[in-house]
Parts: C-alpha cells; sequence; structure tokens
C-alpha cells in the first residue's frame, strides 16, 4: 500500500527526533568536530555548487554564488567557531546565573530558490551547531543542487561521527506536504526563507518560526554624501548575483538638487534610464499585475535579457535600469521589491520629504528588513536611522554584501535576516547559531537584600501611597 | 495653532496646524476644526488638506480627527501634507496613513 503524506512526515520527524536525542549527548569537541568536517566538505565544493545553482534556477551569476557559497560556509564557520552551544556557555559568580544551552529539536529549514546552495550549507552549518537535526525542504526550482548540497554535507557530517539523520531533505513537489511538516508537533522551529506564501504558511503552522520574506530596500543619497562613491557601491550591489539578495537595493531617493548629479553618475557609470514608454514595458515582464510582486521570469537575470523580454533596446553593457516614478504603490508597479537589476528612482522637493518616501517604500512590503543611505552628516544619519523601519540600517555600504555581514561590517554573517515584529519575526538580529538554542538559566540563591529587609506587610495597607513605600523600600541603601 | 485658508479656484481648503497637538491641545481646537471644515450632511465637494508642516508632535487624538476627517470628505478627498519624518513614521505606524494620502 502507498505510503500517506502523513505517514510519510511521520516518518521524516521520528528520524529527526531520533537523531535530536543523539545528538543533544554530544560534547562541544564532537559538536565542533561535525561543524568543521561540514564546513570543509562545503568549502571545497563551493564552485561545483555554485555552478549547479545557477544552471538549475537559470538565475544569478555563478561567480557571485561562489562568494554567497563562501559566505555560507568559511565566514560563517569562522563566526561560530569559537562560540560556546553546548552545556553550560556561561557563569557568572556575581549575580549567580550559569547559562546552559540546550538543542530545539528537529529543525524544518525551507530554502529560496535565489540563495539555493549557500543558505542550505549556511542553515545545515547553524543547526549542526547548536546540535539540532535539520530537515530541509528546497523550492523545487532548486532541487538538485540543493539535494547535492545535503549528499555533500551529510556524509561530512556522518565521517565526523554525526549522528544518522541529522540532516534530511524532503523531495520537493508537493506543497501540501511541506506545509503538513511545518504543522507537525515533532518540528521545533521553522526556519523559512523565502516568498511571503511560504513565509506566511510557516507562521500560520502552529509551530515556531523565525521568517524572512521580503524587501523593499530604499536607499537615500543624501546632499553630504560622495556620489561616485555611493552610485559605485549601489551598482555593485545590485548587480551581485543579478540582484537576488533580498535586501538588495530596491530604489534610490534623492533631493531635486541633487537629481542631475546623481543622474549623470549613474549614466557615466553605464546604467540606463528607462523613459516612460520604457518603463511601462518593463512593468509588464517584472511584475505581476494581479499579485503587485515580482515575476520569477525577470528575478536573477541581467539586463541583456530583461531588456529583450520587454522589447527594448539599451546600450550594450547596461548594468543597471532605472525606471523615475512620480509615486509609491500599487499604481507604481516598480515601487515593489524585484530580485534584478532594476532600480525605481525618485527626485524629491526637499530632504523631509524624500525620507518621508523612503518611509512608503520601506513600507511596502520591506517592514523590518534592511535600508540604507549613504551621508557623511552623522546628524542625518541617525535621523534616519530612527526613522525607517528596518532591521539593518546599512550606511555608506552595498546592501547586498553589506546586509549578510561579514564583508562590510561585522554584522554577524548569515542568509537569515531576522526582520523583527514588522516582519512577523522575533528578532531583528541576523540569524546564526546562538538563535537556535533554549538557554536554561540556573540561578544560584542570591536574596535580594532590599526585597527582605523591606517590611511587605506595607503592601496590605491600603493608606499607604506608592511615594511612601518606595522611600521606605529605599531607605538606608 | 491652527489657520484655515482656502482656495476658490482650485476648491482646496487648507487646515494649517503648528506646534505640539497633544490631548490638551487637540482638545482645544478640536470644535473650531469641524466648525470651520467644508463638510455638509457628512459630505464634501471640495479637497481637504492639514498642512502639518509646523507640527512637533501629535497624539492619537488628533489622529481620531483626521480619521474622523478623511471618512467625512470621502475617498481622495483628504491629505496630509508636508509632514516631518517622525510625524510620517506615527501615521505608518498608526496603520491609518492609506486612508489619508499623508505626504
Amino acid at each position: 500500500m502507498a505510503e500517506t503524506l502523513l505517514e510519510k512526515a511521520n516518518d521524516f520527524l521520528d528520524k529527526a527526533q531520533l537523531a535530536a536525542a543523539e545528538f543533544q549527548q554530544y560534547n562541544q569537541e564532537q559538536t565542533d568536530r561535525i561543524v568543521e568536517s561540514v564546513f570543509k566538505a562545503g568549502f571545497n565544493n563551493r564552485v561545483k555548487l555554485a555552478k549547479m545553482a545557477q544552471e538549475e534556477t537559470g538565475m544569478g551569476i555563478w561567480e557571485h554564488k561562489v562568494i554567497k557559497n563562501v559566505l555560507g560556509t568559511q565566514l560563517v564557520y569562522e563566526s561560530i567557531r569559537n562560540e560556546k552551544t553546548v552545556g553550560v556557555i556561561s557563569s557568572d559568580p556575581k549575580t549567580g546565573i550559569t547559562e546552559i544551552a540546550q538543542p530545539l529539536g528537529p529543525i524544518l529549514a525551507v530554502i529560496p530558490v535565489t540563495n539555493p546552495t549557500s543558505t542550505t550549507m549556511f542553515k545545515i552549518l547553524i543547526c549542526l551547531k547548536s546540535r539540532n537535526p535539520i530537515i530541509i525542504s528546497a523550492h523545487r526550482g532548486a532541487s538538485k543542487s540543493c539535494s547535492e548540497t545535503v549528499r555533500i554535507c551529510y556524509e561530512a557530517a556522518l565521517a565526523a561521527g554525526a549522528p544518522e539523520d541529522c540532516i534530511q531533505m524532503i523531495s520537493s513537489g508537493s506543497r501540501d506536504f511541506t506545509h503538513m511538516i511545518m504543522a507537525h508537533p515533532k518540528v521545533a522551529l521553522i526556519l523559512a526563507t523565502g516568498g511571503t506564501g511560504l513565509v506566511n504558511a510557516a507562521y500560520s503552522s502552529g509551530n515556531p518560526a523565525i521568517g524572512v520574506g521580503p524587501g523593499n530596500v530604499p536607499v537615500f543619497i543624501d546632499e553630504s554624501a560622495d556620489i561616485p562613491f555611493a552610485v559605485e557601491n549601489i551598482i555593485s550591489s545590485k548587480t551581485f548575483d543579478n540582484g537576488t539578495i533580498c535586501a538588495s537595493e530596491q530604489a534610490i531617493v534623492v533631493t531635486r538638487s541633487m537629481e542631475k548629479k546623481v543622474r549623470e553618475e549613474f549614466e557615466k557609470q553605464h546604467c540606463y534610464f528607462l523613459n516612460p514608454e520604457e518603463i511601462k514595458q518593463v512593468e509588464k515582464i517584472a511584475i505581476v499585475q494581479e499579485t503587485h510582486s515580482m515575476s520569477p521570469f525577470v528575478v536573477g537575470q541581467p539586463v541583456s535579457v530583461i531588456a529583450a523580454k520587454a522589447g527594448i533596446n539599451v546600450p550594450e553593457g547596461t548594468k543597471i535600469l532605472l525606471a523615475k516614478l512620480d509615486g509609491i504603490g500599487t499604481d507604481y508597479p516598480l515601487s515593489v521589491e524585484v530580485l534584478a537589476p532594476i532600480l525605481a528612482f525618485y527626485a524629491a522637493d526637499d530632504y523631509h520629504t524624500a525620507v518621508n518616501m523612503c518611509i512608503d517604500l520601506n513600507y511596502l512590503g520591506g517592514i523590518g528588513h534592511s535600508a540604507c543611505i549613504y551621508a557623511n552628516d552623522e546628524k542625518r544619519i541617525l535621523e534616519y536611522s530612527e526613522l525607517l523601519n528596518a532591521g539593518r540600517i546599512l550606511v555608506n555600504t552595498p546592501t547586498s554584501q553589506g546586509a549578510v555581514g561579514y564583508f562590510f561590517n561585522h554584522l554577524a554573517p548569515s542568509l537569515t535576516l531576522g526582520c523583527g515584529t514588522g516582519g512577523k519575526n522575533i528578532t531583528t538580529e541576523n540569524i546564526t547559531a546562538k538563535n537556535l538554542l533554549n538557554i536554561q538559566r540556573v540561578s544560584r540563591r542570591k536574596p535580594n537584600e532590599l526585597w527582605f529587609s523591606h517590611d511587605q506587610s506595607q503592601y496590605y495597607d491600603e493608606s499607604l501611597s506608592v511615594d511612601e513605600i518606595m522611600r521606605d523600600y529605599y531607605k538606608n541603601h | 495653532m491652527v489657520t484655515f485658508n482656502y482656495n476658490e479656484e482650485e476648491k482646496i481648503f487648507t487646515a494649517t496646524f503648528a506646534g505640539r497637538l497633544d490631548t490638551l491641545a487637540v482638545q482645544r481646537i478640536s470644535e473650531i476644526v469641524h466648525i470651520n471644515l467644508p463638510v455638509r450632511d457628512g459630505k464634501s465637494e471640495d479637497t481637504i488638506v492639514f498642512d502639518l508642516r509646523d507640527v512637533d508632535y501629535i497624539s492619537s487624538s488628533f489622529i481620531r480627527i483626521c480619521v474622523s476627517v478623511a471618512k467625512q470628505a470621502g475617498p481622495g478627498q483628504f491629505s496630509i501634507s508636508h509632514c516631518q519624518p517622525f510625524i510620517k513614521k506615527t501615521f505608518k505606524i498608526s496603520g491609518l496613513d492609506e486612508m489619508m494620502n499623508v505626504t
């Protein structure tokens, strides 16, 4: 008799739970040996897996995917290798609190088509470092490359003594099955990176989830900015893997007084401003009208392909298409997130209007994700940062490579970027191994002198005011 | 704290606010704002604009006035202009900005 989906799901989770049971007995040394082995295996296959991912998905640039694989292996490994994730991880004699790290249990990892092999290796490493078995659910468009990544990592993990079934992969194809696994009671956490539908499914599964959905990253180029530097960085970021990182720039906002200079600089650096007719043509192929979201047919494609699909002619070697728009929202299709070398461009009357536009862009599908400012005015940098609802505000930094950490700053290297409560996340951090632990706090008896020296009968006396009780509470301290 | 202007040619009624619009201030100006609004029988043939360029704080009671005016004025007939970014952010967080066209 054919195995039902439920039986199949139970089988995956039963195996994962057994792996979890075995894994929680491992000490730090054993754990670190497994993580090192997996890092090395993944790293050694960085080029092969990058090429596989590019060939299978038809998205991005394989050389850039190599860098993503390096981020997902070497840089992530460097950032977690010395971290304590097993047993006692801290002890403070002053407070009497000892922290003990415990694994969470089976983790379901949803992998996006845009960064398949790098995200798979990244999630495997942080799960193994925290002694959690992982079940990979890859986008169907990247199942082969993810499957090969899982094979390589799993073999390396086993060779280093990891528990059997500590890494499993759901064969792609059935969305229902993925949803069933998401809601399975034995899943401890869902690490969901992908489209809005999948991330929302993770949140509504009833299991804890860290989900990263879309961004819509506004970039404000202030009057104090170094314009050639800003433009050069934006281009290097938006063309990185053809814009497939969800933290890539989506809209450039300048004041009217800056417009000409910025525009000329983009043109000088081989970018092309679409005319109104061309904007309409690009909108037709880049945005799905019914859902007001990006079309998968342009994701990770170079300008030459996008231009050909749209039926427009652009100079050879054009790096980015820019669309000057008059507004933000569904009436202006290119104001939403497009993971391709297409940028919206806005000129505002003044500084306040420019920042207000960035706020509008931020709230148009990108709450909690990332934002960027180019400026050499500290006051404006801080003002902008406080106004935007973004987990990461990148300053004078390419957002694709900046938001994922390590290259341009000291953010944790990560391919899962927390978006705070605005993005329905519990954290705005770059997710890493420490986010996958249950931390127990062993609290030694350290009686609080304030409490015990205070006459507690006062609390039952309604005639005493808060000020009177507080005065007595702190008396002689 | 609030001044009114009517552009007959363009049929735009503008209320320009200034200062700190906390609950007490809003209580003081609420009546005068409603009396002056070009809303009759729950309808307005004019565009109503609240200009907030010189406002440095808004309370929830002011946002409630905005919502009430937006409903009375009807779709597309009410907007809030010249917000400083932190005022814009306040409207965003209230989740009510879309019905009011806040710029």
